[in-house]
This record gives C-alpha cells, structure tokens and sequence, in this order.
C-alpha cells in the first residue's frame, strides 16, 4: 500500500559539498566562475522538486541462502541479502525504507545543458547530486521520528550497491514503496534509476541506541556551517 | 519499429465495438462507468508490498474474481483487468503476458461485467531522450500485451497512468496496430497540473485524441476536486468522450497504514460537477471502493451527458507546449534548421557536432518562433537516423511543438511515429504519389500537415491553378478523416524579379483556398519572392504583410530577421490578434530605425563586461591577452582578443602560438591541482569561441582548425552518464580533432558502424556504473573483429587501469586531459 509523499521544503545546499563534487581543494577561484556556480546552484533549487516516501516494516526473521545471509520482512517481498547488511541491522526490530528523488525537472535540466553548456551542465550536475542528499537526510529524518514515535532509534542509512547489498535489490525495494506511481522514478535494464538523482536506502529501528553508529554529518547541528567538512573531511576522521 | 503503416486499410479501420451501447458511449451519447481501486482492494486482502499482483490471476484467481465481482455488483459497467504491470518486463520469468492476460481476462468475466477493459500501465522504464528505453522497445512491449488481450477476449483497452507522453503514444499505437478493440488513454497529473514529464492535460488531449484514442482522460495522483481544473482544461481539446478515475484524495499514513482523505459524499459530489462539465466516462482510482463506485452509478443513472464546447482551431503541441491559432491569428514557423545552403549547418549534421542547431533552435525561439521547422536533407547522410536524432535533442532545448520537413515519407514517419506531441508535417503535394504516401502517416499519427500547391505537372502559374491542386489535396485529405484544421495550404511564393504577375497570384490564391475550402489554413514559405531583387529583407517583409492581409496563417521565415519579426508583431496590431497592442508597445517603445538598434526579444549580450583581475588580461598584446583570457575561462573577451590577432596574424599562428599553449598551461594546471573541473572546462569554454573565430574568417583557416584526425567517443550502452563524456569533447575539439559525439547509451553495434564508416583510428568509451563496465568489453571485443586498426581509450568513475585493461583497452585515461595526451600520441597533435 503506498505511503504518503513527502514533500521537502530544501532552500539551500551545501556549497562546500557542491564544490568538494567539482573536485575543488581551496584553488583560487575567481568571481566569474563563483558567481556562475551561485547561479546555477540557484537553478538547481528552482527545477528541484525533492519528494520522497518512507515504509517501516517489521523485521521477520533471517535465513541463508548460497552462504549469505537474507533478512526477510513483514508484509513485503523485499528481503535485504548480504554480509554487510546483514551485520548493519544487527539486532533491528524493523526496518525504515526510503525513496528520495530531486525531481524529473532536475533530469530535464541536465539534459538541456548536456546540449547547450557543458560548463554549466558538470556544476548542475554536482549541485543536483547535494540536493538529493539533502533530501535522503531529511527522509532519514523522517524515519529517526517514525523510530521514537515507536520507542525506538533508527540507525545510519545503508543504500543497494554499499557493501555487498545488491543492486539488485531496487526493483523490489521500488515497488514496495510504489516510487514509480508516487515519485515517477522509473529503472533501468541495467538498474538505473530516473532521475537520476534519487536515491534509496534503508536503515535499522533498534531497542537500544546502536552501538557503532557514530552520528554522522547529517545529524549535527554544525553541519551547514562545519569549516572540516567544507574542507572534505569530517571530525570522525 | 513494426512494419511501416500498412496505410489506407490501417487508417480507415473500423472499431469491433462489443455492442450498440458501447458505440453511443464512444459517440459520447452516453455514460460509462468503470470500476475502482484493484491494487487497494489487493492490498487490504493482504498482498506484500512489492509483490506483483498481476500473478494473483494464476496464482489466486477467486480473489481476484471476488474484487471484481464487488463492482459489477455496485454498478459497474466496466470492470478492468488486473493487469497493470503484465509486460514482458516486469513479469520477467515469472509468467508469461499471454497466460497472465488470459488469467486476468477469465477471472474479469467470471465476475460477469458489461465489458471487460484490459489494463495497460507504464512499462515501469523511462523512455529516450530522457531515459534508456527505446520508442521501439516499448512499442513491442505493449503490442504484445495488445494481442494477448486481444486473444484473451477482452472488450476495449484502458492505457492508464501514463506521465510519459512518448510512452502513451507507444502504447495507443501497440493497440492500434494489433487489434481493433477501442482504446482509452489516461494520464495522471501532479498538482501542478502538469504528469512528472511535464506534459499538460491540453497536450496530452490534443496528441492522444488527433491519433485516435477512442477516449482520452485522467487518473490517479489527485483526489477529485484537484482534478476538476484539469479536466477542464483537457475537455475543449479533444472531440472524444473525456474519461476520470480519481483518487479518493490524497494518501496519508495513520499509524503505519495509508488511509485516503475524501469520503463517498464529497467524491461524488466532484463527480457530478465533471459530469456537468462533460465528462462522461468516471469510474475510480487509489483509495475508491466498490462503495464509490455504488454511488456513482446512482449519479449517473439520473443524469444525462452535458452538452460539449470542443474547439474548432489549428493547434499542435510538443511534450509540453501546445500552439494553436483561432480565426484571425497568425503564426510563425521559424526555418533555420535546414542545411540548404549552409556550409556550417551541414558540417554538423554529417559529424552529429549538433551544437550549431541547437543554438539555432534556441535563438529562434527567443526571437518569436511558434514552431520549428526542421530539415536533415543532406545526400550523403542518413536522413532518417539524423532526423529523429535532432528531433530528440531538440525536446531537450526548446518546447517548441516541430514541422517535420522531408520529402521522403519514411523519414517523415520514422520522425512523427516517436514524437511526444502532434507535429506539422513538411509536406505532401497533389502529385498522387505523395498524396498516397504521405497523408496516411498523417491520419494515423494524428498530425497536421502542410500541402504544397504543386502537382505532376509542376507549380501552376494562376490561382486558379492552384487552388485546383489544393481541393484535390484537401479532398483527399477529407477521405481519410484528417479534419480540415489539420491541413495547411502552401501556395508557394515565386521570384518577382522574373515575372511580377506572381505576387498577385499567390495572394489570390491564399484568398481563393480559404474561401472556396473552409477550414482549412495557409502557410507560406516567403523568401522566395524576392529572388534576384538587392535588399531581399524589405521585399520579403513587405509581401508577407500583403500575403497576411490575403488571410495568410502561418509564416515560414528567419525569426531572427528583425524586419520579418517586425512585420509579424505590427500585423498583430492592424489585425487585432495583439490585444491593445500591449506587446508591441511594450517592446517596441523607444525603437528607432537606427543601425543596432537593440534585439526585441533580448539577445544575449556578447561581450561580457566583467572587470578582470589578470595582468595579461589587460595586455595591450592581443595574443598575450587572448592566452591570459582562456587561462580565465572568459569566452566574450577572448574572441575579441582573437579577433585582433588575426588582424595581423593568420589563422596557424592563432592556433599553434595562442591558443593551444594556453590550452596545454591549462592542461598542466588542472593536473598539477591548481585548477579544479570547472576552471577547466570554463577554459577549453573560451578557447572554443576563439576558435570559432577563427573558423568562421576563412575557410582556409576552418580546414586548419580540425583535419587532425577523427575520434568516436560515446558513453556505453546502458549507461546514461555523458558527463565525463561531455568534458572529453570539449577538450578534443580544441585541439583540432573532428569528434563524433555518438551520444550516450550507445549499443556496440552503433559504435562499430560508425567507427568503420568513418575508418576512425581512435575510440573512447565512458561508464560511469560497475553494471555497465560490461557493455564496454563487448563493445571493445566488437571493435576488434570489425575495425581491428582502431585504438580504444576507456574512462569513467568506476574504471581503473585494471579495469581497463581486463576490459581489453589500449589506454586508460584518468580525466579528460589524459585523454587529450593520448589522443596526441595515437594521431599526432
């Protein structure tokens, strides 16, 4: 059954983060291209429409299959298999799954400039990828409060493809939130997703705050302002 | 793509329409009513999220037969097959379409219904230009789909929640092509009043109805009354009944469960306010019960259809814009995307460079066009492969709905099969040989078309000449169904300068087909007139005035001539289109006939007048400048700079002591780490716009800048990542090589047929996904069985030097100036 659509109200991003995408590392850079990466991050905020949705589901129970471990849940088809998801969601309860997508006029955008300013289009490209991040924290946000509402906390996102939890696990993952119907995000053959920018992921409801889950940029308050990450790094090294 | 139209049987197909009753519904006599949720009510019996429910039908037919049977019970006339997601694609090896449509099918009639609608949705993948899909591909998805219901006995289609215009047309097409059961197109529309792809509901009337959809509508996404300003919109758009299945409001989650907002009262209550609007096809969507559907059904059986305002005007639309001309409003279709006589246009069009036209396309729209014209006709090329890859890249940079202009019917169809919207084709004449190939693509794609006034025996030189072939190709046109606002006449313009009767011959012609043919519309092609004559401009803007006040539509000029733009927007005012001259007032205030006179609809400004900081920027040597200035990735002030330098240097010394060493310190600063990507790139930038200088000042100087040797580069298929791609190119032009950009998403076989067309010594292959990394090595174990003399130099995120070489590359290239080096090393610099 679909859930409801969020919508999130982003009004900025990371500037720092946009120009760590560009592989910037403290060059001199100058007003004309400062300004033209203002302005185009401006741009990637106005098409931007980030949205997404976000199930919990119950943890079922766990198998193995060909030696690798399979999470099974309730009242869905997705099962989570591998090593490093498997140890991710040690000791979970239930699961938070989450779709975010910046939008198909993100893609259109990319588009139009892969055809008229190449320029502009790499800078774009980086500012759309620091948009969807931004709303994967927010949904990420969404699940932290669906996890107290419940008496539980939610840890750290995990994403198909990190480790050895296959990309193969979009198809389903998609469905179950019903993301082509509600976000339009479509896949390809080759388990691609459009737009491009979107992202999935899930993460673990515990009884206990986890252990290993050290909060991460996306939870500190200092986060916008943080001079290290601007500068590439984080304070957990 | 299927077989080419098999014509006029195609196009005067009759419908096998299941009874009497039925035929008064499509006439939109007469109401209908659909059924509601499948996936809710399958949900609520306890199927798993993502799980495919079009299995059901095998696996647990009584259930599904069991939903169905609620509705018919509440009412519904219509109940539609649990087949959503049965394609090929989504089912996978986990059943056939056949078995699942016969499933679907059977458990719909054990419910016993009135008639049983198949369900066509989206193939789940997005479709080219924007995604990876083919047109063809999803074609033969749905075509299969088309003839398993069709075996399986269904009554009609609904192809429904479509938000990809492309992809509805696919479908109607599938349908259309391979069976001859009705058709119902619904797409679904955000808040915004626009599907994810950005389609209106004008648009997606106007396309879908013009290629037959025997009904067209909206469904899900929206509660109701959200949908009530949509429809009205879609419903003067289309002369077929208008169908809604609306959500029962929007989604929300109450304690982990989805509950709808909008109650059985308030839904129909929105309905009734439709019905009096004219839909009369209504059924529901998400969230809807087979209680909804009960109270529908009383609505229905007390009311009878409202009468219908459809409109009676010239329009055609691209994917997200729609044009149309009413009574007295006159139109400009904008020609400069067409190689005739344009050594720098077909230059792009045989190397697949298409920067030129895109922008063109750009700068004609925003000099005023309303639709463009586009023309691949070289001898040399592949018409058909350029024609549909411009009009692809065209949707990317311009909203503007296309004319289609070829003389060969097969590039015509191959164009209009695939467009996204309802396009103008660029023509048909009264030879019968045209008339019988061209006009069915036009019926069966829905789309207008222009008809030349010229037949077997040439252009005839009275009006009455003219307008003779015009009735022939208008009566034509008239059998096949084509409505007389689809068909504009050309009465084609011919030199003054050679017989000065012309002029008035054209003009009593434009006069005598719109007066002896009603209906139908006129367009002219005007520059012909003053062929031979010195200030051609003045005499063209003159006699396209004279031909609008004979009552002429739509122009075909240059947009970007000022004097023809002028003529168009005055016009407006004499004619009353341009409301209190409230354009022409506001952007033409203040203009004088002065040379340079600024551009009305705001060119860009050329020079940048931004202060540089540089030293060298300010160097009274304009070499020195030039170098300096694409070290600071400024384009404007560049081309000046080099522009200078020719003044006293030729075209060699501008390349090889100017601009490429300052290419090369760029180079050497991005891999030192001094400059990062978009220092880069903004510089290769500003070189390319010296060396357009330098190309556009002779054409010695144009052979000097490239003739370095040919590279095919693409991003591999399956992968939809140009970027890197894009950075690669940029650079490999600069440095004088010809690139043949083959895009992105590019199968094996395409790369290897070009590479041996053009004997290329180098490839380059980007893949930006581990998934991917696999087309590479196919397409690299291709080039070697087919152009074994070929180097291939591989790139991208993903790859490695090990990568690269258990792919079987020659090189590895960490960024694009690698590139460059090799490049060098394989066909010298």
């Amino acid at each position: 059954m679909p859930g409801a659509v969020e919508a999130y109200g982003i009004d900025a991003v990371d500037l720092g983060e946009v120009l760590r995408y560009l592989g910037y590392s403290g060059q001199k850079l100058d007003g004309e291209l400062a300004a033209r990466i203002d302005e185009v991050v401006a741009r990637c905020l106005s098409v931007g429409r980030p949205r997404g949705v976000t199930r919990v589901f119950g943890v079922e129970g766990s198998s193995e299959r060909d030696g690798v471990p399979v999470l099974r849940l309730s009242g869905t088809s997705l099962e989570l298999a591998g090593h490093s998801i498997a140890s991710h969601l040690d000791g979970a309860v239930a699961v938070g799954v989450l779709v975010v997508t910046a939008g198909m006029g993100v893609e259109a955008e990319l588009r139009r400039l892969s055809l008229t300013d190449r320029v502009a289009q790499v800078i774009f490209d980086a500012a759309g990828s620091a948009l969807v991040e931004r709303a994967a924290n927010a949904a990420e946000a969404s699940l932290v409060a669906q996890a107290a509402d419940r008496g539980l906390y939610c840890g750290t996102r995990f994403s198909p493809g990190y480790g050895d939890l296959p990309l193969e696990t979009q198809p389903v993952l998609l469905a179950a939130l019903d993301a082509g119907r509600l976000l339009g995000i479509t896949l390809s053959d080759s388990l691609l997703m459009s737009p491009t920018k979107s992202v999935t992921a899930v993460a673990g409801f515990f009884e206990r705050p986890p252990t290993d889950a050290r909060p991460g940029c996306s939870a500190c308050y200092a986060r916008e302002f943080c001079l290290l990450r601007r500068s590439g790094r984080t304070c957990r090294g | 793509m299927a077989e080419a139209v098999r014509r006029d049987e195609l196009v005067l197909r009759r419908r096998r329409v299941a009874d009497a009753d039925l035929s008064s519904v499509l006439a939109g006599k007469r109401f209908l009513l659909f059924d509601g949720a499948m996936g809710t009510q399958l949900q609520a019996r306890g199927l798993a999220a993502g799980e495919l429910p079009e299995l059901l039908c095998l696996t647990n037919p009584g259930e599904v037969t069991a939903i169905h049977t609620a509705y018919v019970t509440a009412g519904a006339d219509v109940v539609t097959t649990n087949t959503f997601g049965a394609n090929a694609a989504k089912l996978g090896a986990a059943a056939s379409v056949e078995e699942v449509f016969q499933a679907a099918v059977a458990c719909a009639r054990a419910a016993r219904p009135r008639y049983v609608a198949a369900d066509l949705g989206p193939t789940g993948q997005l479709l080219a230009p924007m995604g990876p899909l083919a047109f063809d591909d999803a074609y033969e998805l749905f075509a299969r789909q088309a003839r398993a219901a069709d075996a399986a006995g269904a009554d009609l289609f609904i192809i429904e929640t479509m938000s990809d215009l492309a992809e509805a047309k696919a479908a109607l097409l599938a349908v259309r092509e391979n069976s001859d059961l009705p058709a119902v197109v619904s797409m679904t529309f955000a808040e915004d009043g626009r599907t994810f792809l950005g389609t209106t509901p004008e648009v997606a009337a106007l396309t879908l109805s013009s290629m037959g959809a025997d009904a067209v509508g909206i469904n899900c996404s929206l509660g109701p009354s959200e949908v009530i300003p949509l429809v009205e919109r879609m419903l003067p758009w289309t002369s077929c009944p208008v169908l809604v299945q609306a959500n029962a409001g929007l989604p929300r989650v109450e304690d982990g469960v989805t509950v709808y907002d909008v109650g059985v009262d308030e839904y129909v209550a929105a309905v009734e306010r439709m019905l009096g609007m004219g839909v009369t096809i209504v059924g529901g969507c998400c969230g809807t019960t087979p209680d909804y559907i009960a109270a529908e059904r009383a609505l229905l059986d007390a009311r009878r259809p409202a009468p219908r305002h459809v409109r009676d005007c010239f329009a055609v639309c691209g994917p997200q814009r729609l044009v149309s001309l009413e009574a007295g409003q006159v139109g400009v279709i904008g020609e400069r995307i067409n190689p005739t006589g344009k050594r720098r246009m077909q230059e792009a069009l045989r190397s697949g460079n298409h920067d030129l036209v895109m922008g063109e396309a750009i700068a004609q729209e925003r000099a005023g066009a309303q639709i463009l014209d586009v023309n691949a006709g070289l001898p040399e090329i592949d018409e058909r492969a350029v024609m549909c890859r411009l009009v692809a890249e065209l949707q990317g940079v311009t909203t503007l709905p296309l004319q289609i202009d070829a003389s060969d019917p097969a590039v015509i169809e191959a164009a209009v099969r695939s467009y996204p919207g309802k396009p103008l084709i660029n023509s048909v004449n009264g030879k019968g040989e045209s008339l019988s190939a061209v006009l069915p693509i036009a019926a069966h794609y829905g789309c207008a078309v222009v008809g030349l006034t010229l037949d077997e025996d040439g252009i005839p030189a009275t009006s009455d000449g003219r307008l003779a072939v015009a009735r022939k190709i208008v009566t034509e046109a008239d059998a096949l169904g084509i409505p007389r606002h689809d068909v504009v006449i050309d009465c084609l313009a011919m030199a003054a300068s050679t017989d000065q009767t012309a002029p008035r011959a054209i003009l009593d012609a434009i006069r005598a087909v719109k007066h002896e043919l009603p209906g139908v519309r006129t367009v002219l092609g005007v520059s012909n007139i003053s062929f031979g004559l010195p200030f051609r401009p003045l005499v063209n803007a003159t006699f396209l005035a004279a031909a609008f006040s004979a009552g002429l539509d739509l122009a075909i000029i240059n947009p970007e001539s000022r004097r023809m733009m002028d003529a168009v927007d005055s016009w407006r005012v004499l004619s009353g289109e341009d409301a209190s001259a409230r354009f022409y007032v506001e952007h033409y205030a203040g203009r004088t006939d002065a040379v340079g006179a600024p551009s009305l609809h705001g060119d860009k400004s050329l020079a940048s007048q931004a202060p540089s900081d540089g030293e060298g920027a300010r160097s009274e040597d304009p070499a020195e400048r030039a170098r300096s200035l694409v070290l600071e990735g400024r384009s404007a002030p560049v081309a000046e700079a080099v522009a200078q330098v020719l003044e006293s240097h030729d075209a060699l010394y501008a390349i090889n002591e100017v601009l490429i060493p300052a290419l090369d310190e760029v180079g050497r600063r991005f891999e030192k780490g001094t400059f990062f990507l978009p220092q880069l790139m903004a510089s290769a930038e500003a070189a390319k716009a010296g060396f357009e200088v330098i190309r556009a000042s002779t054409p010695a100087a144009d052979a000097a800048t490239s003739g370095k040797g040919t590279i095919v580069i693409c991003t591999v298929h399956g992968d939809i990542h140009d970027i890197g791609k894009n950075i690669v190119r940029m650079l490999l032009e600069n440095y004088g090589y010809d690139v043949v950009d083959l895009g992105r998403d590019v199968p094996p076989e395409v790369v290897a047929d070009e590479t041996v067309a053009r004997h290329a010594p180098l490839v380059g292959l980007s893949a930006l996904m581990t998934s991917t990394v696999p087309a590479m090595a196919e397409t690299i174990k291709l080039l070697r069985e087919r152009a074994p003399w070929c180097k291939v130099v591989v790139g991208g995120a993903v790859l490695t030097p090990e990568y690269a070489q258990m792919v079987g590359a020659d090189f590895y290239a960490k960024d694009a100036t690698e590139t460059a080096h090799i490049a060098g090393e394989v066909l010298g610099r």
